[in-house]
């Protein structure tokens, strides 16, 4: 001990910084980059060890000198790359990275972490609520002892097996997958007639097994067009074993779905290669689960998948061209049994993927699914539920009805189209709140419990007292929050625009257009201030209003006049404050106790019909009952729009929470810039 | 200061702020004491339109504001149109307008007629979800200087391609200036189309459609 004391005390230390996160400290030259990460608390993947195989701990350091930070960096701050390295960046195309394993601090050094070598990925809020569900799954595993095969007697071996499942398990009118008729008479022979069929359905022999075997494993997925959620679980238990995730590849091709099928239209190639995508990255998600769960693939013998319609028009390779325009037709509402195999998923090949069916042309399998684990039809309350996305699906009913609709929101609420917009990832603002007195914001990111009015960002700040990770951006839950919050502490008027009265030095003008300073340069990762825009308020209040008008259009479609309570699902509604929510005035007044966010409960649906294959029929006797209306062509949809969009609403009372919102404010008559009419003449004249 | 004077000035001001009922009844005064229409409506009202446009266009204004002020100048055209057809005054232009087919987003596009109507635009709207032959059959029936398409999906934009192509093939296409739009539109995509001007929003597309027609 005493030695490396002396070390270090021989040794000089050097600045680091690692970006986006902002983490800095000193750090004793001749450490590596990874162990310095280690040290900082910045999280980098390795796998390796160190032994130059994973190719997975790239970094780039940045050079010249950067004030902001107060450093300087230099590629020459880091040890020269051997030989091995050089040859191994060259062969992946990256020489203007370094790996981290290998690079040691020679000099004070700014480095950059790429997002796919952070060791922390996207921050993927989908998990499953505890439901009650009954097992009963589509999959049954039967244990039989077959007829031998004997002279004079010419059933055939299938025959035989039909004959034994039939007498212990009044199983009838049974077939079998070729592939399973192609093992059948060696496994009949392998454990002296006893063997283990796998039943789906009561219709299909989808394998035998010699002897007894035990164990059925099923896979449930939410194919979201960000995220893609499964849990794997055991069929006879309804135990879920491991639960995965990982983002949509597709996002290569296109953020929103539109956007996704404008590529299928505009590229040939177009659907093979978003649906090749799709389907590696489910692969590589069961893969994931069952190396979780220590099973192989060839143990998930069925399989329930959810999604919006475009997401399931792709998984089957099917083009969603019609699905860009009125009148949105799907190629198949109804619900579907797909052969795994002729999806070159890697499950059991013989296993069958269950579809949910769909509602309507934007109300999909997800819906459905969401459906299903709340059960709103079997309610006497009158329940509106949000799935709130880019593209939001609202039903409204209770056991008697049921009507569903879906509404443009745009990408706004979660995070895209904002200036600063980020999805859920460590660094975004995701909890915001102003002071109604000095304007003065404080806030929370992902990544770090804190709030920003207590970090310590001076340049010799102890670890201890820095965040975790600096503001990168704002995500959906942040984005509500600061419109809510400028609008209470009155920077923000009722009508989205900025109060010119406000005269808080956070409200920055821009000629006549206003913008608040939510992070100040230090608090943010690139270096630069953040602001929330006039633009940003719009685009907020634009998709709060499609929200609303289309719950309103449904109520009003159905005589409600209020809701009992109000389900907000989707990834994103289950970190919406609904305080917030509700004085934003994207969803419909209701007490605020009966206002609840579910989460994935998409993918909770998919559990649910995976693990009781008689709610894969009520599924379909659902989307058969609800009643899909078409809001935006209703005639009351741009009066109801336009009412809705300012906050929380032009006309509509508030009463739960009226106690919290400001008193009502306009933009004083003839004020603001407005010119005259004598001006505008001039100007026309002129 | 006349009364006169005093009323186009109240009527500039209850139209930018969305009175109706106020607009209406000073509407009716005006012409009790036999007003010109064209002073009322060349003076005050196309004036109070032109700035809730440029109140719009700097981010003050916002949709529903525009909505009200169009809704308070629709109360007081009811009033003056009979006179008007009296006068031998012509409205600045004709514009046929419509959401292409395969796309039902209605606003953007009444945005726009709002600000082309109150800058004395005579506006043909047929809605949304328009088949190409509807802009053909428009323009042959009411001969405007303009054609207006709007389209708010990327997936729907393309169908400007097919609306124009009718356009030609019906001999149509040189008779009219062909405007396009909507959220995901751009000046590029209009060149890439075809069409002849492009606007980003409603009081851009009143000064392009003037200035291409020549008038001020």
């Amino acid at each position: 001990m005493q030695l490396s004391a002396d070390n270090a005390a021989e040794e000089p230390e050097f600045q680091v910084i690692f970006m986006p996160s902002g983490r800095r400290g000193r750090v004793t030259k001749g450490t590596a980059v990874l162990d310095a990460a280690r040290q900082l608390g910045v999280e980098i993947e390795s796998i390796c060890g160190g032994r130059l195989t994973c190719n997975k701990c790239r970094v780039q350091i940045e050079d010249g000198k950067f004030s902001k930070h107060k450093i300087t960096s230099d590629k020459t701050h880091l040890s020269p790359p051997s030989v091995e390295e050089t040859q191994l960046l060259k062969k992946l195309n990256s020489l203007d990275c370094r790996l981290s394993c290998q690079a040691e601090i020679q000099g004070d050094a700014l480095i950059f972490v790429p997002e796919e070598s952070r060791g922390q990925k996207q921050i993927i809020r989908k998990s499953a609520v505890e439901r009650a569900i009954t097992v009963s799954p589509a999959i049954r595993q039967v244990y039989v002892e077959v007829d031998h095969a004997q002279l004079g007697e010419h059933r055939g071996d299938w025959g035989r097996l039909q004959d034994a499942l039939a007498k212990q398990e009044g199983l009838v009118n049974l077939s079998i997958d070729l592939r399973t008729l192609r093992k059948l008479q060696p496994t009949l022979r392998q454990e002296n007639w006893a063997v283990t069929a796998i039943v789906w359905q009561d219709r299909e022999v989808i394998d035998v097994l010699p002897g007894f075997a035990e164990g059925i494993y099923g896979l449930a997925v939410d194919i979201g067009s960000t995220t893609i959620a499964g849990h794997l679980c055991d069929l006879r238990t309804g135990e879920i074993l491991a639960t995965e995730s990982l983002m949509n590849p597709q996002v290569t091709y296109g953020e929103d779905l539109m956007s996704r099928i404008s590529y299928a239209i505009e590229y040939k190639d177009g659907v093979d290669k978003m649906h090749n995508a799709l389907i590696e990255a489910l692969n590589k998600l069961a893969a994931r689960a069952l190396k979780k769960a220590g099973l192989r693939s060839r143990h998930i013998y069925d399989a329930v998948f959810v999604g919006n319609t475009t997401m399931i028009h792709l998984l089957l390779g099917i083009h969603p061209q019609e699905l860009g325009g009125a009148p949105f037709a799907l190629a198949n509402r109804d619900s579907m049994d797909i052969r795994a195999r002729d999806l070159n998923l890697r499950i059991h090949p013989g296993a069958h993927v269950h579809i949910l069916p769909a509602e309507a042309g934007h109300v999909g399998a997800d819906n459905v699914g969401v459906l299903l684990a709340e059960e709103p039809y079997k309610q006497e309350k009158i329940t509106l539920l949000l799935d709130v996305g880019t593209n939001a699906e609202i039903v409204l009913g209770n056991r008697d009805w049921m009507l569903s609709a879906s509404s443009p929101t745009g990408p706004a609420l979660e995070g895209a189209q904002i200036t600063h917009g980020m999805r859920a990832a460590p660094g975004a603002i995701e909890r915001v709140r102003i002071d109604p007195l000095t304007q003065e914001p404080s806030f929370q990111v992902i990544g770090e419990e804190r709030w920003s009015n207590i970090w310590n960002l001076s340049p010799d700040a102890p670890l201890a007292e820095q965040p975790q990770h600096l503001a990168a951006g704002i995500c959906g839950s942040g984005i509500i929050e600061v419109v809510v919050e400028m609008y209470l502490a009155g920077v923000l008027l009722p009508d989205g625009g900025f109060n010119i009265h406000c005269a808080s030095p956070r409200l920055v003008w821009d000629g006549p257009r206003g913008k608040y300073l939510l992070a100040t340069e230090s608090q943010t990762t690139t270096g630069q201030p953040l602001f929330i825009t006039q633009a940003d308020v719009r685009n907020v209040q634009l998709a709060k209003a499609a929200l609303y008008a289309g719950a309103k259009l449904l109520m009003n479609r159905s005589g409600v006049e209020k809701v009992d309570r109000v389900i907000l699902a989707g990834a994103f509604g289950s970190y919406i404050d609904t305080k917030h929510a509700m004085v934003l005035g994207m969803i419909p007044d209701c007490d605020l106790a009966d206002v609840y966010a579910v989460g994935n409960a998409a993918g909770d649906g998919a559990r649910i019909a995976l693990l009781n294959k008689q709610k894969r029929i009520e599924a379909q006797q659902l989307v058969e009952w609800v009643k899909y209306i078409e809001t935006a062509v209703d005639p009351d949809f741009q009066e109801e729009f336009a009412g809705a969009i300012h906050i929380p609403h032009r006309s509509d009372p508030f009463p739960h929470v009226a106690g919290l919102l400001p008193e009502p404010t306009t933009r004083s008559k003839n004020g603001f810039r407005r010119r005259s009419r004598r001006a505008v003449l001039d100007h026309q004249s002129a | 200061m006349s009364r006169e004077d005093d009323l186009l000035d109240e009527l500039y001001d209850y139209t930018i702020d969305g009175e109706r009922e106020k607009v209406v009844a000073l509407t009716k005064e005006g012409l009790d004491l036999e007003m010109d229409p064209l002073v009322i409506l060349f003076d005050s009202l196309i004036p109070a339109l032109e700035e809730v446009g440029r109140l719009f266009e700097e981010g003050t204004f916002f949709v529903p504001e525009m909505l009200v002020a169009a809704k308070a100048m629709q109360g007081a055209m009811d009033q003056l149109r009979p006179l008007l057809a009296q006068t031998d005054a012509k409205p600045t232009g004709t514009f046929v307008m419509g959401t292409v087919k395969g796309d039902i987003h209605d606003i953007g596009k009444n945005l726009c007629n709002i600000m082309l109507e109150g800058a004395g635009f005579e506006v043909i709207d047929l809605g949304v979800n328009a088949p190409e032959q509807a802009f053909v059959d428009a323009v042959k029936e009411y001969k405007p200087d303009a054609v207006g398409m709007s389209a708010f999906l990327t997936t729907t934009m393309p169908m400007f391609i097919p609306a124009i192509e009718a356009l030609k093939e019906a001999g149509l296409r040189d008779d009219v200036i062909i405007f396009v739009g909507g959220a995901p539109v751009t000046q590029e995509y209009c060149d890439k189309v075809g069409a002849d001007g492009y606007a980003p929003n409603a009081s851009a597309l009143v000064r392009a459609v003037k200035e291409k027609m020549g008038v001020t």
